[in-house]
């Protein structure tokens, strides 16, 4: 077991060396010029060009670039470099390069704007994953029966509904027509209480989870209210695909010859289930769960943008948009650092529910 | 055989009713089973071996398998009358079953150790650590080495060998009165196979259980069965004691198995073959009108394509279902 993971974490560096590669490739797809433009948004004089281009070192071998935009102008410190000279400290060290939609460094773009996304996302996966499995389960057990077919078409529905259009429904619905929940993150009253320092202290970023520290349930109940709508809309998807997939697993795992053997012994159906059928294919699930949250946190790009919630896929949207290419880079190597451990606790947990996994 | 048997199967009948028709699986099944006997059941893939024993049991998978039929009298109890409740006390107490391969029978993400300890768990009062050391003890029984330390192993670290050994093993944790083999050895190479037959031998001897054995195998048969039923097309077609089966066979299909048999006693003729049997085992789906084997019997007459003829005594302790006595009649040549 601790070879396994020892040996997973040790592929880990590997897999983001090619990563930083992939991402730099396409940064390099740009001319040198285009490249100028992105830092130098202002036209400047033509004879400068050149020498701007030179100063900056955009012509530099593609491994020399590539070396100073993942270990900084100083190479990680092996290199004396003045500080006023220090142009990039180095993807390693958290520096993406500076966006000019966030009229900040990319980083601390990506930090202001992951608690509105994180909030969005547990919100969505705890409720999934907790119950979505259940509800597979159920509908295994039930085969073929009402509430197996309800369920089916339930996650059908989800699956094939496009995101940016159920969104839109129900903010249709609930927020124009019945006005029952309220769109964007927070209402005015209450943002301008959270923006006062004096009444409230921001300790996550995550409205819901910062009004509880606070001792402020009005805060909270109105932040809920606010995570309603989107939450259904990120999450239905999921909702579809962990049912899908858990029915299935469960499906293919009552009809092993070991169901058999347990039912033989005596046992009652419920430990039959319980035990025998539901940790076996919950293995399946498992690879399934780390996706999950992948997948939430790139949905956010669709439905922050439906729901005018200040989020990472806002500010991604927005970026895009704007051709702000850095930022969108930056963006891209954040989630698929996020994508790579997702996928490594994946496997881990695998391990830990399948003793095969552990030994090969 | 004066004592009241210990099992009595009779007519039982168990039927799948698919999208393709109802397929009749196991066709009025009657059969006694007495303390410390062991029966064979003989019979090719698909004749209704495995579904007879599942049915047993009741562990048929339903939808859309269903038992219409028959009574199954244990202990003074009819088991297909007891209630879900009750039959649970029966399954892996008093009767116990093992299957086919091993390979697929033991959950894989569970130690072995803890599969075996789940029945005795469930059937006795013992506490977790005292069914442990009963594991350890019954895994020594069945002949596993350093019985203790394998203990917390999983399924995948065992031979396929050890694996049937453990399934034995958890079959007889809680000194079950009838043990069901269904196929046990067929999935194993064939040293193992003797192996297991030897330890079943064995085992059989110090616990003094029943043993209803399943298998394909009439060689496996000859050397472990007490009695012997012979199943075709979910129907039992001879039923006889061992040395009368082999030496004595009676229905045309039993005498076909036989001469399909490679035999090292007969010694091997110059250029004689095998005789396989031609055709192929009847689709169960819809019932044949006269005997199932008709179309592939050498001995058919016309009535048997009309009439399927019910077991009766021929000998003492010997039936058939035949309407031909193959002693007398002459084989012809199938066309099928």
């Amino acid at each position: 077991m601790l070879t396994y993971i020892t040996r997973r974490l040790l592929q880990l560096p590997i897999i983001l060396f090619g990563v930083t590669l992939l991402i730099f490739a396409m940064l390099m797809l740009l001319t040198p010029y285009e490249r100028l433009g992105l830092y130098v948004p202002d036209r400047p004089e033509r004879g400068d060009i050149e020498g701007i281009i030179d100063h900056y070192g955009l012509n530099d071998p593609i491994p020399v670039q590539y070396a100073r935009w993942l270990l900084g102008d100083d190479y990680l410190g092996t290199k004396e470099v003045p500080e006023q000279e220090m142009r990039s400290r180095g993807v390693l060290r958290g520096d993406l390069g500076f966006s000019f939609r966030g009229h900040q460094p990319v980083a601390s773009a990506l930090m202001q704007y992951l608690p509105a996304t994180l909030e969005l996302t547990l919100w969505s996966a705890f409720p999934v994953l907790g119950i979505g499995i259940q509800l597979g389960v159920w509908s295994a057990v039930n085969h073929d029966k009402l509430q197996d077919h309800v369920l089916r078409v339930f996650s059908i529905i989800g699956w094939s509904f496009p995101t940016y259009v159920f969104g839109l429904l129900v903010l249709m619905i609930f927020y124009a027509k019945w006005d029952i929940f309220p769109a964007g993150r927070i209402s005015e009253v209450f943002k301008r209480i959270i923006e006062d320092p004096l009444l409230y202290t921001q300790y996550t970023g995550m409205y819901s989870v910062d009004s509880l520290l606070n001792g402020r349930l009005d805060v909270f109940i109105d932040a809920i209210r606010h995570l309603v709508l989107p939450v259904i809309t990120l999450s239905y998807l999921w909702w579809a695909q962990i049912l899908r997939v858990t029915r299935s697993s469960m499906l293919e795992a009552l009809r092993q010859d070991y169901v058999t053997t347990a039912r033989a012994k005596g046992l009652p159906e419920r430990v039959v289930i319980n035990k025998h059928v539901k940790r076996n294919a919950l293995i399946p699930v498992a690879t399934i769960g780390g996706l999950v949250i992948i997948g939430l946190m790139s949905g956010v790009v669709i439905t922050e943008t439906v729901f005018n919630i200040r989020g990472l896929g806002y500010f991604f949207a927005d970026s895009a948009l704007n051709l702000d290419v850095i930022s969108v880079l930056g963006f891209t190597l954040f989630y698929a650092v996020l994508v790579v451990v997702g996928n490594l606790a994946a496997d881990i947990l695998y391990a830990f529910l399948d003793p095969r996994v552990r030994y090969t | 055989m004066s004592d009241p048997p210990l099992m009595k199967v009779n007519n039982l009948t168990t039927r799948f009713f698919t999208e393709d028709g109802t397929v009749y699986a196991v066709n009025g099944v009657s059969y006694d089973l007495y303390q410390g006997q062991t029966l064979g059941i003989v019979g090719e893939s698909g004749c209704g071996k495995s579904v007879h024993a599942l049915s047993i049991m009741r562990l048929i998978p339903s939808p859309p398998g269903e038992i219409v039929d028959g009574e199954v009298h244990f202990a003074g109890r009819n088991l297909l009358a007891l209630s879900e409740s009750e039959m649970r006390q029966v399954r892996g107490g008093d009767i116990a079953m093992i299957f086919q391969d091993p390979m697929t029978s033991l959950n894989p993400v569970f130690t072995i150790g803890d599969q075996i300890a789940e029945a005795l768990l469930q059937h006795t009062d013992l506490s977790k650590k005292a069914a442990m050391d009963r594991v350890a003890e019954l895994l020594d029984l069945v002949g596993i080495p350093d019985a203790k330390q394998r203990l917390g192993a999983y399924p995948h670290e065992f031979s396929g060998g050890m694996r049937q050994r453990a399934m034995i093993a958890m079959g007889l944790s809680c000194d079950p009165q009838v043990l069901i083999a269904d196929e046990p050895t067929t999935a194993l190479d064939v040293t193992i196979q003797a192996q297991i037959i030897d330890l079943v031998r064995g085992l059989r001897e110090k616990i003094g259980m029943s043993i209803i054995w399943i298998t394909h195998d009439l060689g496996v048969v000859a050397g472990l069965a007490e009695r012997v039923n012979v199943m075709y097309a979910g129907f039992i077609v001879e039923k006889a004691d061992v040395n009368d089966l082999y030496g004595d066979p009676r229905h045309p299909y039993t005498l076909g198995l036989l001469k399909s048999l490679p035999r090292v006693d007969k010694g091997r003729v110059a250029g004689t073959r095998l005789t396989p049997i031609g055709g192929i085992p009847p689709d169960l789906v819809g019932l044949p009108q006269g005997c199932p084997f008709e179309p592939r019997c050498p001995y058919a007459i016309s009535r048997c394509r009309f009439e399927n003829p019910a077991l009766k005594e021929i000998d003492p302790n010997h039936e058939i279902a035949c309407w031909v006595d193959v002693r007398e009649a002459v084989p012809q040549e199938v066309t099928a």
